[in-house]
């Protein structure tokens, strides 16, 4: 497992253009409700489709809450997101990690969804590449120590 | 609050982030720690005592010294909660693509 990105793989029993717009644009209807930074209960998650557009949650006292944004839009194959929640669940507009989501069609109604939340170091305010290196090699070692201590 | 919860809100704050990142090489005694920044011995010490509880750093004593070093389990617990909650919405996602194409073609 690699510890600065998390990558998932899904088939998906639907066509390529119903998967990519489910993941898109109804967002509401698989986004796990209880994981928010909003103060008031969610009352639906919003990704603008297009490049730049806001990714954003909607709370019953009316706030909405910043998410990201659309770094790449390529429908039906591909979207990149930025996922910008600091360690504190907090909007950062600084911190920039990115979620790249490729659509392979199988077959008319298969589709392969591959999935990556790339970046997290810098959750942990690892920036700079020489940082992520030094840094995230360290704790690299220290993951693979824990590995071999549950195998033990 | 769990663990990842801990760990994330430990490193929510810029000087705990910055104490974080001082360790990245190695254990420092909390007076290296403490040199270059802008904020006092016993906040300091308060940050530290954040970080430990989160199992983001640990503490041990080295003759009159304390010398805080990066923990693993604080930062597996924050790995581990992404990874979780990736895994729930995919899972929910799945069903809601499978769903919208049954329907679709009804």
């Amino acid at each position: 497992m690699n510890i600065k990105s998390i990558k998932k793989e899904v088939v998906v029993e639907a066509a390529q253009q119903t998967a990519f717009k489910v993941f898109t644009e109804k967002m509401d209807m698989w986004w796990p409700s209880s994981h928010h930074i909003g103060k008031s209960p969610l009352t639906g998650s919003i990704l603008e489709p297009h490049v730049k557009g806001r990714w954003y949650t909607k709370h019953e006292d009316g706030s909405e809450c910043s998410v990201g944004s659309v770094i790449e839009w390529n429908p039906y194959d591909r979207v990149i997101l930025s996922w910008q929640i600091n360690g504190n669940y907090q909007y950062d507009p600084e911190l920039i990690t990115e979620i790249v989501v490729n659509f392979i069609a199988e077959g008319p109604k298969t589709t392969k969804v591959q999935f990556e939340h790339k970046n997290l170091q810098r959750m942990v305010g690892l920036k700079s590449t020489d940082d992520m290196d030094m840094g995230w090699g360290m704790i690299m070692g220290l993951y693979q120590n824990y590995i071999k201590s549950l195998k033990n | 609050m769990s663990l990842s919860e801990k760990s994330f809100n430990a490193l929510g704050d810029p000087t705990r982030r910055i104490i974080f990142e001082k360790l990245r090489n190695g254990g420092l005694a909390v007076s290296e720690i403490a040199e270059g920044l802008s904020v006092s011995r016993p906040a300091v010490s308060q940050h530290i005592k954040i970080l430990k509880d989160a199992k983001l750093i640990r503490v041990h004593k080295k003759g009159s010294k304390n010398i805080c070093q990066i923990d693993k389990d604080g930062v597996m617990a924050m790995r581990f909660y992404l990874d979780k909650f990736w895994e729930d919405a995919l899972a929910a996602f799945k069903i809601a693509a499978e769903e919208t194409e049954k329907s679709t073609k009804l």
